[in-house]
């Protein structure tokens, strides 16, 4: 590729692959039409690639990937626990049925070099959109360990802070000015009308980014903290559960939604799809996801390919569908859908004008991008597996438990 | 000679017939049956404990179990507090078992022996069955709507002038968890104690009242003793549900309740296997206390002869 920003290859691709389905679809229709085909049969006889992992990265309709590319995506859902997740891996041989993983960073670190998951082909042929892809979303520690080694392909990104309902907070809800964590914590306005998601993994190193932005806490790793630096922000936290500042701690992303469409409370550290969702049900701008002043809860899905799956004969629609990760048409539908970044944005938006999608559509997609990249500019980029990650859930533990 | 001394008589003894054949070896099927299920409960039972137990001496390291015996994850387990959870959870749970057994009882009783109506009773039975059909998250969920700060019935205490400011305590606090679980246990409770007072002869009850019984007499020296079988059924399939309840706490304790089963979960999410198998000794070593307690009182009843009983 001469220029990796142009977008020619990812029009050509689309063109050429329409040209390719609209071949097979004439063709399927004139067998059909004899009567020698059955319906459906294009799609039964596609090759498939066999997905496991976090459903948030699947598309809402795979149907415009079939028609892309020729191939069926079958994602075997799981939820965000990463201990469900590396267990099913490490003790189910998942990877003699399973082609690719989508999941979360911090996979990588443990199950790339324990031999689970296949380094990447970077060169591989299908992989074309690699060389335009950005370092900054492509040598991410989303996709790569410590070594600098290639475990996954990017696939989604979003830096999440709170959701807040602005009237009750007393803020403009078109403003877009950065708000402290302190709304979580400390703010005496929202005291018992915060909600805080229960999980160590998600919630504790907010906690921490907020102690640590303000100066009220030295915590190197925000990400992976100590055992001492875990136990400062419990303590914080237990005297904030203490004073009343947390009306509940929510487990679901279902919980979420309830939580802010219901109006029982005013803050709440969580996705920001529920805030799409919440919006939908009482309107547009009822409630904000927060710009903050300390920064963010980054983090990223990657696509890992499973170690036995590169044994197989299905290695060029593995590389297909990584390559579909980097492109246009899934970067356009899952910003649309989600409200979900990743790389190569500008494909997206390409691929959302080529298709006739309507200016208030594109513009949205442009937003993402910017959004995305304003909020990327703060800390920090989260990991599922923490080093630590035995202390920071003990001192977790301290805290539900007090 | 009895029938009980022909059984118990020496295995060689022949009938004239066989006299001069070797005689077969005969091993009886009830000695075969006592070592099959010994046999099985060893296999299915101990040894699984005892590697629980055993796991709980190991501990976790970046999410790879370190198979070097230590104290370290029954430390922790002190440390963090997570042994309260435990406790918590065996207060909660036998406290809704108790409230069950209150309510149960007497409900019960009156389905048995009380309700006239054949009608009454089969309507009431199959009222007791239906929430088998229903997932309990859905039956759950509903609490939320009704309890919450902006429920039905803040609503209704704030517009009847009864309250000024929604009662907080309604949702994500124990006492919500309680109100969730009591009618989820219900039928556990009432359904194996119906069985068994639905089986007292009615003349028992006659003839007590005929001797000059008072009801209560009638009620502490027949019905309950009869009952206790049931009782204990209900007892057990009411105190397991509710030490596992994960749905309830969860839904509507607002993580502030926190139950052995989501403390097992967070453990679970960093791979803390040693911790899981810690927290699960522990409890089983309260759960045998409670046990014990109950067979002593049992004794003291005369229901382990009762429960017994052909």
């Amino acid at each position: 590729m001469k220029d990796k920003f142009s977008t020619f290859d990812q029009i050509e691709l689309t063109r050429r692959n329409m040209l390719r389905g609209m071949g097979a679809v004439a063709g399927t229709a004139a067998l059909a039409a004899t009567g020698l085909a059955p319906r459906g049969a294009m799609a039964q006889d596609m090759p498939v690639v066999r997905a496991y992992g976090v459903p948030t990265a699947a598309l809402k309709d795979w149907s415009p990937l079939e028609a892309s590319l020729g191939i069926k995506c079958e994602l075997n859902g799981t939820s965000n626990d990463v201990g469900v997740f590396m267990r099913d891996i490490m003790a189910s041989n998942l990877g003699d049925s399973t082609d690719i993983y989508i999941f979360e960073s911090g996979t990588e670190d443990i199950l790339g070099p324990r031999g689970m998951y296949a380094k990447i082909e970077t060169d591989h042929p299908e992989l074309t959109l690699w060389e335009r892809t950005s370092d900054a979303w492509k040598r991410s520690p989303v996709v790569t360990d410590e070594e600098g080694n290639q475990w996954g392909v990017p696939v989604i990104g979003n830096a999440d802070s709170f959701g807040y309902v602005p009237e009750a907070i007393g803020v403009d809800p078109a403003s877009e000015e950065e708000l402290s964590w302190s709304l979580m914590f400390e703010d005496e306005a929202t005291r018992g009308r915060v909600a805080y998601g229960q999980g160590w993994s998600y919630s504790m190193p907010s906690a921490a980014l907020y102690l640590k932005e303000t100066g009220k806490a030295d915590i190197k790793n925000v990400s992976d903290m100590t055992a001492e630096e875990a136990a400062v922000v419990a303590d914080f936290l237990i005297e904030r559960k203490k004073a009343g500042q947390f009306r509940t701690l929510y487990g679901a992303f279902e919980e979420q939604i309830q939580l802010l469409t219901n109006k029982e409370v005013d803050v709440i550290n969580c996705w920001e799809p529920a805030v799409r969702e919440a919006n939908n049900v009482l309107g547009e701008n009822a409630t904000r996801y927060a710009y903050t002043v300390e920064g963010y809860f980054k983090w990223g899905h990657g696509a890992y390919v499973a170690a036995p799956a590169m044994e197989r004969d299905n290695v060029d629609n593995i590389y297909k569908m990584l390559n579909y990760f980097l492109g246009g048409e899934y970067r356009a539908l899952q910003a649309r859908d989600r409200g979900y970044a990743g790389p190569n944005m500008d494909l997206g938006v390409a691929y959302a004008e080529e298709n006739g999608w309507s200016d208030a559509e594109i513009e949205a997609l442009r937003a993402t991008e910017a959004k995305v990249n304003r909020k990327f500019e703060k800390p920090f980029t989260s990991t599922t597996t923490p080093q630590n990650a035995s202390d920071i859930e003990e001192q977790w533990q301290r805290f539900l438990n007090a | 000679m009895t029938m009980n001394a022909e059984l118990d008589a020496p295995m060689t003894q022949t009938r004239p017939k066989d006299k001069g054949r070797k005689p077969a070896m005969r091993i009886p099927v009830a000695t075969v049956a006592l070592w099959v299920i010994c046999a099985a409960w060893t296999v299915l039972v101990i040894v699984p404990l005892l590697i629980l137990f055993v796991y709980s001496f190991f501990s976790t390291e970046y999410f790879q179990t370190i198979y070097e015996p230590s104290l370290e994850t029954w430390k922790g387990l002190f440390a963090s507090g997570r042994w309260e959870v435990t406790l918590r959870t065996l207060r909660i749970a036998l406290t809704v078992t108790l409230i069950e057994l209150a309510i149960g009882f007497p409900f019960a009783l009156w389905l048995a022996k009380g309700a006239r109506s054949q009608m009454a009773r089969a309507v009431f039975l199959a009222l007791l069955t239906i929430p088998f059909f229903l997932d309990l998250s859905s039956r759950t969920i509903v609490w939320r709507a009704i309890l919450g700060q902006n429920g039905l019935i803040n609503t209704v205490l704030m517009s009847t002038g009864i309250t000024d400011a929604p009662l907080d305590w309604l949702l994500y606090s124990e006492f919500s968890v309680h109100f969730g679980m009591i009618p989820a246990l219900f039928p556990p409770m009432v359904l194996p104690i119906y069985m068994a007072i639905i089986l007292i002869d009615d003349t028992l009850i006659e003839a007590s009242n005929d001797l000059g019984a008072t009801p209560a007499q009638t009620l502490w020296k027949v019905i309950v003793p009869l009952s206790l079988p049931g009782v204990m059924a209900g007892f057990v399939f009411t105190l397991g549900p509710a030490l596992a309840a994960w749905v309830e706490p969860g839904m509507l304790g607002g993580g502030f309740v926190n139950l052995l089963s989501s403390s097992i979960e967070s453990a679970y999410t960093a791979l803390r296997y040693p911790v899981v198998a810690a927290l699960s000794a522990f409890v089983i070593g309260l759960l045998l206390l409670i046990l014990a307690v109950m067979a002593l009182i049992l004794r003291h009843l005369g229901g382990a002869r009762l429960a017994l009983r052909r």
